[in-house]
């Protein structure tokens, strides 16, 4: 099985274990759905820019075909709501209503947030390949209320590698939770995108902080570059 | 029900008989001069300054008869609950359960570990020990919380970027309303703790509300409030 590592990161060569097998880690794409960065979505909805949330598609997909390669485990998230709402917490809705996007109502791309609709779905560029695991999760960390750490630990993953949007808020409460559960994680820059460029740029410097408080930060090609077979 | 008018994104309404006051990791290892996050280089003035206007509010919430639960990180002494990646990160000259100036850095029991005098916890006041960032990881901190029917929590302590973020996260995923507390949450890096407070409010709220403690006791009551607990 191939190895990866050591990672030209900051603030240390990741992992801190030297290197991983590839076997023990995963790839997590954590919410490219069209809500997030495609036209007509709930972000674009709100008013952001998914400029900044499509950024670091290339490169994800780019990053997608070598670990596929490599026979790398691919997680995939989705955040979103069953259709009758049951698992919407109710200041996630009326915030949500407050900003003019609503969940559960009905938007350019289905219902804003509900799972089984367009908008819902994740964007065609970084789409899951047949037999990769797509999680389902109600809320911005990946951890809670799914079968994420279940399904990591059946399969002895120990390392993870952290892609998706947006940057601030359901990559980096993912990488928390993850963090706080022994994973040894990287968040990588370019594949990762926030809908504030000072909030991207502020998540990928804390984590750096007090030696790596939650992991470290690298770039794609300094994976790719750090992988053999 | 009380509001707090001057919270952003949006004015945060609660009710007293269903709301916490969360005491995040006011430790001596991190807060006090001399302590382990000293040793390390940080400005602890950075941290101490919300001692004093988190004394007020605990005063304040003990009167109104709200739950108080504190908080703190660290490790059993065989460091048996500390992942390997956390223990051996970056190499660290100083690391969990070496020997600090006050104690066995970050372990249970040793007295850097236990909370800054200021702040002691009183008789009955639940202290959850937590082995993460989050204080809802491996912890009945959430348990706790729903034996007491709490609904909103506000959330105080340090750092504002880590421990603070991390638990406001989490609490917000299982759909507690959290309104921080601005000056009664601090980070060694005032840029941290001037984003971090943004990203709360950010979106809509997409984490919670942002708020200064005098904003609450303007409006908490001065007599206790009934709580299941009580």
């Amino acid at each position: 099985m191939g190895r990866i590592g050591p990672v030209t990161a900051n603030p240390y060569p990741w992992p801190y274990d030297g290197t991983a097998d590839t076997a023990r880690t995963a790839l997590l794409c954590i919410d490219w759905q069209t809500d997030f960065c495609g036209p007509g979505g709930y972000v674009d909805a709100m008013g952001y820019d998914i400029g900044l949330t499509r950024a670091g598609l290339p490169a994800t997909a780019r990053l997608l075909d070598h670990v596929r390669s490599l026979g790398m485990l691919v997680v995939h998230t989705r955040e979103g709501h069953d259709p009758d709402l049951s698992d919407l917490p109710a200041n996630k809705r009326w915030r949500s209503a407050q900003i003019g996007a609503e969940i559960g109502a009905a938007g350019p791309c289905g219902r804003i947030l509900v799972k089984g609709e367009p908008g819902w779905e994740i964007v065609p560029e970084v789409a899951p390949a047949p037999g990769e695991v797509v999680v389902d999760k109600p809320g911005k960390g990946a951890f809670y209320a799914t079968n994420l750490d279940l399904v990591l630990r059946t399969r002895g993953i120990t390392h993870l590698i952290l892609t998706g949007i947006t940057t601030d808020v359901c990559v980096h409460t993912t990488m928390r939770e993850a963090n706080d559960r022994g994973y040894e994680c990287l968040i990588l820059a370019d594949c990762t995108g926030a809908t504030d460029k000072d909030n991207h740029d502020a998540a990928l410097h804390m984590v750096t902080m007090q030696g790596g408080v939650f992991g470290c930060v690298a770039t794609s090609d300094a994976v790719i570059a750090a992988t053999t077979r | 029900m009380v509001t707090v008018a001057a919270a952003r994104p949006f004015p945060y309404t609660f009710d007293p008989a269903t709301t916490a006051l969360l005491v995040i990791d006011m430790q001596r290892d991190f807060l006090e001069p001399g302590g382990f996050g000293e040793s390390l280089g940080n400005d602890v003035g950075q941290l101490r300054r919300t001692i004093a206007p988190l004394t007020a509010l605990l005063a304040g919430a003990r009167a109104a008869g709200l739950t108080v639960v504190h908080t703190r990180e660290g490790h059993l002494p065989d460091l048996s609950d500390c992942p390997p990646a956390k223990l051996n990160r970056g190499l660290p000259s100083k690391r969990i359960g070496d020997p600090g100036p006050k104690g066995r850095i970050l372990v249970r029991g040793e007295y850097g570990h236990d909370i800054v005098d200021e702040l002691t916890p009183l008789p009955g006041e639940p202290v959850v020990d937590k082995p993460g960032k989050g204080a809802f990881h491996a912890t009945d901190l959430d348990a706790l919380l729903a034996e007491r029917n709490i609904h909103s929590l506000l959330v105080t302590g340090v750092t504002t970027e880590v421990c603070v973020h991390t638990t406001v996260r989490e609490a917000n995923d299982r759909g507690y309303e959290c309104l921080v507390l601005a000056d009664c949450v601090g980070s060694y890096f005032p840029e941290f703790h001037r984003v971090g407070l943004d990203m709360i409010a950010a979106q809509g709220g997409i984490f919670g509300w942002v708020a200064d403690s005098t904003d609450v006791l303007a409006v908490l009551p001065t007599t206790p409030v009934l709580q299941p607990s009580s």
